[in-house]
Parts: C-alpha cells; sequence; structure tokens
C-alpha cells in the first residue's frame, strides 16, 4: 500500500506540496487528479523516492520510505511522465539491466519475465532493436515493462496515457486493472479524466498543493453539488472554474 | 540485487558496444580522423620530450634538476587541469544526468550509486590528462633508458594521483550544489573553469618562453627556472607523484611519496563517500527544485536588438539566439577563452621584434604578415566551427516550431549566417589590424590583409552555417559534440584547404608587388595582369566557399524528413 501523511514539499518560499495526506490500499486504483502545476507531479516524485519531502512521512507497503529507502523502493513501480531510457541499448538489454537493479536475475526467471511483459506490450519484435529508434507510444510502453519486472506491490504512474494509441490505452487500462485485482496499490496522476473514472477506484482531486476533494466518483459528484455524470464538470467545479467564459473573447 | 557497483557502469559498456556494432554513416571516418590526429599528437609529445631529456643527459646534476622540475611542473599542471574539469563532470554525473532519475528510483544503496559515478567522473574528466602524460613519460623513461621499476611506478602514481583532484573537485561540487540550485551551480562551476583555463593560458605566455631561445638572455634563464620552482611545494599530489617517479627513473621506490599518494587516495575517497551517503540524497533533491532557474530577462539588450535594420523573422531569431546564448553560461563564457586567445595571439605579435632576427627586413615582416592572415584563418575556422557551425543543430528539438511556421527555410538560414559573421567580422578585423600594425607590415599589405580577411570570414561563415545545416545533430546534447560530428570535422578539413589554397593565390601577386616595390622597379603589364587574375581568383574561391555552402545548405533543411 501507499501511505502518505501530512507530506509538505517547499521550492523556496513557494509551496508545491501543503500538508497531503492520501491513502492507497491493496488492489486500489487511485486516481490522482488536479489542473497544471497544482503539485501532482511533485507529489509523485516524492513517493518515488526522487524528491526529498520538507515535512511529512511516506510509507511503501509498510517501509517508511526516508528511513529505509532500498527497502521501500524494492516493492514500488515507477512509470514517470518523460521517462529516460538508455537511448543505445536495446529493449531487452534495457530490461535485463533493470532486471539486476531490482534483484531479478536469470535465476528467478528473468528472461521469461521479459518475454512475457514485451510480448503483453507488443514489443517483442522490438527486443534486439535500440531504444533510439522507439516512437512516443513504445518507450511508454517499455518503461511500463520496466516498472512491473519485479512484480511490485505499490506503483506509482505519471500521465500513463500519454503517446499511447487507442489499442495501447485499452492494454494499459486492463493491465491496471487486471494488477489492482491481484492486490496492487496504484496511484495513477493524470490529466484524462475519463480514464480517472473508467479505471479508478477512488480520486483524489489536488488542487494549489492541497487535496481538496477525496472519494468515488459518486462521492466527488456530491461533494461538488453536482448531478452530472461525468467526471470532467464535477472536476471543473471543484477547481474553481475554467475560464470557459473567456475563449468566446480570445478565439 | 547485483551488489557490485560494476553493474551500473554495464548500460556504458553495452551502449559502447552498441554504437560499435551500429555504426552511423561517417562514424568510422570521424573515428580514424579523430584517432589519427591523436596518435599525431602523441608521437609529437612523445618525440619533443624524448629530444629534450636526451639533451638533458649532458648536463648532468643541472639536467637531473631540471628534470625533476619538469616532471613536479607537469603534475602541477596536470593537477590544477583535474581538479577544474572534475567540478563540471562531477556536477553533471552525480547531479544533472538524465539516468539519475531511474537508478535513485530503483532500490540501490547511495554507497553503490556514489562507487559508480565516481568511477564515471574520474574517467570522464582523466582520460585526456592519462592521454597525454604517458606519452611525455614514457619518453622520459625512454631517454633515460628506465628499468621496469619506473614503467610499474608509473601505473602505480598515476591512479592515486588523479584520485585525489577528482575526489576534491567532486566534493566542492557537493557542497556548492548543497548551497546553490544546481542550475546555478553549473554556471559558477563553468565561469570558474573558464576563468581558470583563461588564466593559465595568459600565465603560460607570461612566461615569456621564448626568451630561453635568445642567446643575449641567457643571464635571464636561472630567473626563469627559480621563477618556476616557487608554486612546487611538497605537500601536493603532484610533487609526490613527481618525487615517486624521479626516484624510479633512478631504479630505486619512494615508498613516503608513493605511500602519501595512495593514503591520501584512499582517505579522500573514503571521506568523499562518507559525506555523498550522508548529503546526497537532499543535494540531488535540491538540485530537482533548482529546474527554473532564475535568469534577467535581458530586454535592454532586447530593446536594442528591436532597433537593428532587420525585417521581423531575422530579428526575433536574432533576440531568441542572443537571449539562449546569454542565458548558458557553458556558451557565453567560451567568449572569455577566445578573449585570452586572441589578447594571447596579439601579445605575441606585440612582443615579436623581427629587427633582432638576423637578416630580417621587409621581406621577414612581409612573410610574418601573412603567416598572420593564416593563423587568423584557423582561428575564424575555429571559432566558426565552435559557434556559426551548431547554429541550426542548436535549434534542437524546438526546430519543428521553425519548419511548421509560414518561413522559408532559406530566410532561416540566412538569419543564422548574418548572426554568426558580425561577429566574427570584428573579430577577425580587430587581430588582422592590431597584429599588422604591431608588426609595422607595409601599407600595401596591410590593405590586402585586411580585405582578405574580410572575403575569408564571409566565406568561413557561409561554409559553416551551411554545412551545419547539411549535417544537422539536432539530437545533441550539446553544442561541443555538435562542434566535433562527422559535419564539424568535414567543415574544418574544407576549410583548413580553403585557407591554404587562398594564402596561395594572394601570396604569389603580393610578394610579386612589393619584390618590384623594394627594388623601385614597375611590373610588367603581363605581371599586372596574372597578379589581377590570381587576385580575382582569390576572391571568386571566397565567393563560392561562401555561395555553395549556403545553397546547398537551405536544399538540404527543405529535403529534410521526420
Amino acid at each position: 500500500m501507499i501511505l502518505v501523511e501530512n507530506v509538505v514539499k517547499l521550492f523556496g518560499r513557494f509551496k508545491a506540496v501543503d500538508n497531503v495526506s492520501l491513502s492507497v490500499a491493496p488492489g486500489e486504483i487511485h486516481g490522482f487528479l488536479g489542473p497544471n502545476g497544482a503539485g501532482k507531479t511533485t507529489m509523485i516524485r516524492m513517493i518515488a523516492g526522487l524528491l526529498k519531502p520538507t515535512s511529512g512521512r511516506i510509507m511503501i507497503n509498510d517501509q517508511d520510505l526516508a528511513r529505509d529507502p532500498i527497502a521501500a523502493k524494492r516493492s514500488l513501480g515507477v512509470i514517470p511522465d518523460r521517462p529516460f531510457l538508455y537511448e543505445k541499448l536495446t529493449a531487452g538489454e534495457f530490461l535485463t539491466f533493470c532486471g539486476g537493479l531490482f534483484g531479478v536475475d536469470e535465476e528467478n526467471g528473468l528472461e521469461p519475465r521479459i518475454a512475457e511483459l514485451l510480448d503483453l506490450f507488443d514489443l517483442t519484435a522490438w527486443r534486439d532493436e535500440l531504444i533510439e529508434s522507439f516512437s512516443h507510444g513504445m518507450r511508454q510502453r517499455l518503461t511500463m515493462c520496466s516498472a512491473f519486472l519485479h512484480r511490485p506491490r505499490a506503483v506509482v504512474v505519471d500521465e500513463p496515457m500519454v503517446g499511447l494509441d487507442p489499442r495501447g490505452a485499452q492494454l494499459v487500462k486492463q493491465v491496471f486493472r487486471n494488477m489492482g485485482r491481484k492486490g496492487v496499490a496504484l496511484l495513477m496522476s493524470t490529466h484524462t479524466l475519463e480514464v480517472a473514472q473508467e479505471v479508478c477506484d477512488r480520486v483524489s482531486i489536488i488542487h494549489e498543493g492541497r487535496i481538496i476533494a477525496c472519494g468515488t466518483v459518486p462521492e466527488l459528484r456530491a461533494l461538488a453539488h453536482s448531478s452530472e455524470q461525468l467526471l470532467t464538470p464535477i472536476f471543473l467545479k471543484l477547481t474553481g472554474g475554467t475560464g470557459l467564459r473567456e475563449i468566446e473573447d480570445v478565439v | 540485487m547485483r551488489h557490485t557497483f560494476a553493474y551500473l557502469l554495464r548500460p556504458l559498456a553495452l551502449a559502447a558496444r552498441n554504437r560499435i556494432a551500429r555504426r552511423e554513416h561517417g562514424d568510422s571516418l570521424r573515428a580514424l580522423a579523430f584517432s589519427g590526429v591523436g596518435l599525431v599528437v602523441a608521437l609529437a609529445i612523445f618525440a619533443i620530450v624524448f629530444w629534450l631529456t636526451w639533451q638533458l643527459l649532458e648536463y648532468e646534476d643541472l639536467g637531473e634538476y631540471l628534470v625533476r622540475l619538469g616532471l613536479s611542473w607537469l603534475f602541477l599542471t596536470f593537477l590544477s587541469f583535474l581538479a577544474f574539469s572534475s567540478l563540471v563532470v562531477s556536477l553533471s554525473t552525480f547531479f544533472l544526468s538524465e539516468d539519475l532519475w531511474f537508478l535513485l528510483a530503483a532500490p540501490l544503496p547511495v554507497r553503490q550509486v556514489f562507487h559508480a559515478r565516481f568511477a564515471r567522473a574520474l574517467g570522464q574528466a582523466s582520460w585526456m590528462v592519462v592521454a597525454f602524460v604517458l606519452p611525455v613519460l614514457l619518453a622520459v623513461g625512454l631517454a633515460r633508458c628506465a628499468g621496469a621499476t619506473y614503467y610499474l611506478a608509473i601505473l602505480a602514481a598515476l591512479l592515486p594521483f588523479v584520485v585525489i583532484p577528482v575526489a576534491l573537485g567532486t566534493a566542492v561540487t557537493l557542497l556548492i550544489v548543497k548551497t546553490f540550485p544546481a542550475r546555478r551551480a553549473r554556471d559558477i562551476l563553468v565561469l570558474a573553469g573558464l576563468f581558470f583555463a583563461a588564466a593559465l593560458v595568459v600565465f603560460v605566455r607570461y612566461l615569456r618562453p621564448e626568451r630561453l631561445v635568445a642567446v643575449e638572455s641567457l643571464p635571464d634563464v636561472t630567473a626563469f627556472f627559480s621563477s618556476l620552482d616557487n608554486p612546487v611545494t611538497p605537500l601536493l599530489p603532484s610533487f609526490w607523484a613527481g618525487e615517486t617517479l624521479f626516484a624510479a627513473l633512478k631504479g630505486h621506490v619512494d615508498w613516503l611519496h608513493m605511500g602519501a599518494l595512495w593514503t591520501s587516495a584512499c582517505a579522500a575517497v573514503v571521506l568523499l563517500r562518507i559525506a555523498f551517503e550522508r548529503h546526497y540524497f537532499s543535494a540531488w533533491s535540491k538540485a530537482q527544485e533548482a529546474r527554473k532557474a532564475r535568469f534577467s530577462r535581458l530586454s535592454l539588450l532586447a530593446r536594442l536588438l528591436r532597433l537593428t535594420p532587420l525585417g521581423l523573422l531575422p530579428r526575433n531569431l536574432l533576440i531568441k539566439d542572443v537571449k539562449l546564448f546569454l542565458r548558458d553560461a557553458a556558451q557565453w563564457s567560451q567568449l572569455l577563452l577566445l578573449m585570452a586567445l586572441a589578447f594571447v595571439y596579439l601579445y605575441s605579435f606585440r612582443v615579436l621584434d623581427p629587427g633582432r632576427i638576423p637578416l630580417a627586413g621587409d621581406m621577414v615582416r612581409s612573410a610574418y604578415a601573412f603567416l598572420n592572415l593564416a593563423l587568423a584563418a584557423f582561428v575564424l575556422a575555429a571559432v566558426a566551427v565552435r559557434f556559426v557551425f551548431p547554429a541550426v543543430s542548436a535549434e534542437g528539438n524546438a526546430f519543428w516550431l521553425v519548419r511548421t511556421a509560414p518561413v522559408r527555410l532559406s530566410s532561416f538560414l540566412w538569419s543564422k549566417f548574418w548572426t554568426g559573421l558580425v561577429p566574427i567580422l570584428l573579430l577577425a578585423e580587430t587581430l588582422t589590424i592590431i597584429s599588422n600594425n604591431f608588426l609595422h607590415a607595409d601599407p600595401f599589405l596591410k590593405i590586402v590583409a585586411c580585405l582578405a580577411i574580410a572575403a575569408m570570414s564571409f566565406a568561413l561563415v557561409g561554409l559553416a552555417a551551411g554545412m551545419g545545416a547539411i549535417y544537422p545533430r539536432f539530437r545533441a546534447e550539446n553544442v561541443a559534440q555538435i562542434a566535433g560530428s562527422y559535419g564539424g570535422l568535414a567543415f574544418m578539413v574544407v576549410a583548413v584547404l580553403f585557407i591554404l589554397c587562398e594564402i596561395g593565390l594572394l601570396a604569389w601577386p603580393t610578394s610579386m608587388y612589393l619584390w618590384h616595390q623594394y627594388r623601385g622597379l614597375a611590373m610588367a603589364p603581363a605581371q599586372r595582369l596574372t597578379s589581377t587574375i590570381a587576385f580575382g581568383l582569390a576572391l571568386l574561391l571566397c565567393a563560392a566557399v561562401f555561395w555553395v555552402p549556403m545553397q546547398r545548405g537551405v536544399r538540404a533543411l527543405e529535403a529534410l524528413d521526420g
């Protein structure tokens, strides 16, 4: 599970994340929504162990990320929005290297696992190609292979659908649902509200660094005093308007 | 989990293997050319040092003293070079590399990451020093007929010698990143490094080593060497390395200084590792926070540039290029080095006294003036490959903006040309006019040089801009990588050939004119005609070298796919 308690992140004097608490239970897919610059990526990076919180505590599967980062990261999978991949490695070499980082080697069935994931994400034919020749969507799918290679029990994902074609997006949604059924806690930051509505069990909305709403879609609807079925109008209402009225003047 | 730091270096090895296995167009040629140049330089260094050391054998005690002093100075120079280069290298290796997020998100102990990154920083910061120092040390050993002890001592002394300054530089980087935002820290380090390089160039020039070859300055030699003796302090690793090798040269093992090197190197690494284990994550986290570095808006400069009589597109491109250039310390700080080199160049002409050379008269002065013209053109080619050639590639991933805008690519390339031409022309004319004045060159020659360098500036800038468009590297990580690419190398080859042809075409009619002038003779009509033809051909060559690559560059940009 993923547990975030009273986390604050200051960039100089700017408070990017302001006393955020949230929990993602095993088997739960939790959507993390918010307007641009609300603090989603900062939060995701802190959970991934890439940024140090100014204060607060983050637990990954009962391991304190600050006290024992190695134990915490061992059971965590991270899918960033703009992943770094070694351009001059092939997909197979990259995944083998990732396996080594997470303690998965030949004795632990690394080869069949790589083959299985490449097959799942439609990359088997590209196994021996250099990553530099991959499209954005293929890179995204390869990053997912690397994140799931060690069978993590918690996963944080930043914008999983960017660059994916409809088939890829459908596949990813299916993979996430399956992982949820198998007890993986999944925290997913996204701007694609339809995806959040379709996949997530619960949703947190962050705005100006604070969680302003958290619950299932019906709960959010009630909170926003809205009768809309779709998440988009609820989101817009909760995050304080859209500036839509200006569109006619500008365009 | 693989608990050896070497595992983290695996992607480097695999990437290198894949690069070799899947070479791109021109890679082999470039590798061959670079290794050829490297080999020639190494052989030249070897030959010079061998000859010098051989000569010093004649002077017994003085020779011994000079070899010892030379070794200490060699290591002192490299010590300071290593310390400064490790500052910049460790900043990118430990804090700015893009693969760090990937490694830090993995369950790896900081110690393991530290060892892997330190090994990488060590290699990156020291390979050039080692490549340079090895032929020197081998030459000294062979000239002195040293035994196996000496060669083993080289191996044993070099490793701790490079580890100490790199560890020190890395520690300073950690401290700076903890104190300043990473982007600002990079600016500070790049600037410090460039100041150091510029100061080193000026300092070496101020030593005026040419005094050593002047017979009348023999009494100065003692003073010269005593001035070299001062900075060689027994507390520096350079001294320990020098002493270790000097002892080994005589077949002894200097355990004291060797021990000092190894204990210091081990202590430096252990202390640095402790510091990293305590402070690295918070420093790295801070480095992430500083992505949006604040910088000046340069609004005054933009307002000034808006006054230039240019069209909307070239003016906006100019403003954008100038702002990007001035906001990137790695770019504009190169100007410091350039200024230092220009200063040394002009100073060398200032101290050059052709009158002291026997039988030196106006002809020698004229020869010097032509040499000056060729040198200035080579400087221009070097500046152009660094600043103009990468202009198109430097658009990088943002080039789609230009390609999708309703803008003719010819206008784009021409604006790059003019942006490059103005500063280069100014530099060229300054160098040529001032140095020719220092030389007291013939007025006719001054005019020829002044016009020739202007025409050559047009040609070299056109060649650089055009070839930069023909061989773009939009995915290069930095400008140095673009300049060192296959296209950059091809530009330098064409530029050197052009300069040699141009100097040849100009030298012949000019020398004929001056020869007649000194003898008070009139040139025959046929000679006048052939001189005019030679000058005309020189001008035509400049025009061709300027125009053809620009046209081909525009066509290459228009034909770009993807």
